[in-house]
């Protein structure tokens, strides 16, 4: 059962000098990135950069990401409902 | 035989012994390349990697072959004409030192995005090829700068990153130019992640095997933990090491650490079974 992941970038300001939840998931489900491609000539600012799950067929839905997140910017949910 | 080699070999043993495969500026490719677009937030296109997405993932967990196969295809062609690696051995690794100029030891892209690794912890991969030269155009891309080397130094930095455990692969960018020299492990290479996961060949096994010897293997079971391809176990039975031959991507790390001499290379073209499998 695919998990799925759904990070609000709003909550998740500078995800690569924060990097908790990349380092904190054992299966390295998630993956930082940009939402606006290589750029040339300059940097990317840090609100450019995000957090997405991209190999989710590895995601135990143990929730450290969820867990570790200083801003509850992450949510894991499974079909039919995660254990309480 | 090789696909690439034949095309690309021009009369050299291997395709990444041609010089000519060094040749062309490293960044032609990027303005073909759709992701470049960047249209909707994606770290595998924003790091350039290889990956495969959510709708592949789907089919795979609903047992839709066809959908499975039809994508995995889509992803070769993409990958294997635009940007795909293969792994290479410490003996051809130094023959291509002598190739290869100038020589830029840079941040490894794959690690920024699985671990959001600091920049000064980073520095495990290389670019090659006169493109290197306009760097300074891309400082994302080139995150924490550039330190060119000369091929001695590269020799001693890739020795070290060897002995840490690190795979060393080529990479085109725009095939058959290969451009990037890196050091991969698993699970934070992105290509060694998705070779090994999904079965999607944006990396190739290299031209050799590796072999052990159970009359010399001592069952010290050193060379296990240096296998970033699921080949190697140790076996209870025997007390020796087991390489998987269908699994082993001859990177020759585990035969570096093998005090007995028990591990060899075999070149996969001598075992017609895995000749072709890549």
């Amino acid at each position: 059962m695919l998990a799925t992941i759904v990070v609000e970038d709003s909550k998740c300001p500078d995800p690569l000098a924060c990097r908790k939840c990349l380092l904190v998931c054992p299966t390295r489900v998630l993956g930082l990135g940009t939402d606006v491609g290589p750029q040339k000539y300059r940097e990317i600012d840090p609100e450019h950069f995000i957090v997405r799950g991209v190999r989710e067929q590895f995601c135990t839905v143990c929730m450290k990401c969820v867990e570790v997140c200083p801003n509850g910017a992450i949510q894991v949910t499974v079909e039919g409902g995660v254990p309480a | 035989m090789c696909v690439w080699c034949e095309r690309y070999g021009e009369g050299h043993e291997r395709w990444y012994l041609n010089p000519a495969n060094y040749a062309r500026r490293l960044y032609k490719v990027r303005k073909d390349e759709p992701e470049a677009a960047g249209a909707e937030g994606n770290p595998q296109a924003a790091g350039g990697m290889a990956s495969m997405g959510r709708a592949f993932l789907e089919a795979r967990e609903r047992g839709d072959l066809e959908t499975v196969e039809r994508m995995r295809k889509q992803a070769h062609d993409i990958a294997w004409g635009i940007h795909f690696g293969q792994v290479i051995t410490q003996e051809e690794l130094e023959q291509i030192l002598d190739i290869i100029y100038p020589i830029g030891l840079m941040t490894c892209a794959c690690r920024r995005s699985m671990r959001g690794l600091p920049d000064e912890e980073n520095f495990t991969c290389m670019g090659m090829g006169p493109g290197m030269y306009k760097w300074e155009r891309w400082p994302d891309t080139y995150r924490g700068g550039v330190h060119f080397l000369t091929p001695d130094e590269a020799k001693q930095v890739l020795n070290t990153l060897r002995s840490r455990g690190l795979v060393h692969t080529l990479f085109t960018f725009g095939t058959p130019y290969l451009a990037g020299l890196c050091n991969c492990d698993y699970p934070d290479c992105a290509a060694i992640r998705t070779a090994v996961d999904v079965d999607v060949k944006v990396l190739w096994k290299g031209h050799y095997i590796a072999e052990v010897d159970p009359d010399l293997c001592n069952g010290c079971g050193l060379c296990v933990r240096r296998c970033q391809f699921k080949a190697l176990s140790f076996s209870p039975s025997t007390l020796k090491a087991n390489i998987d031959p269908l699994q082993c991507y001859g990177c020759s790390l585990c035969r570096d650490v093998c005090k007995p001499d028990a591990i060899r290379l075999v070149d996969r073209a001598t075992l017609p079974a895995l000749a072709e499998i890549w």
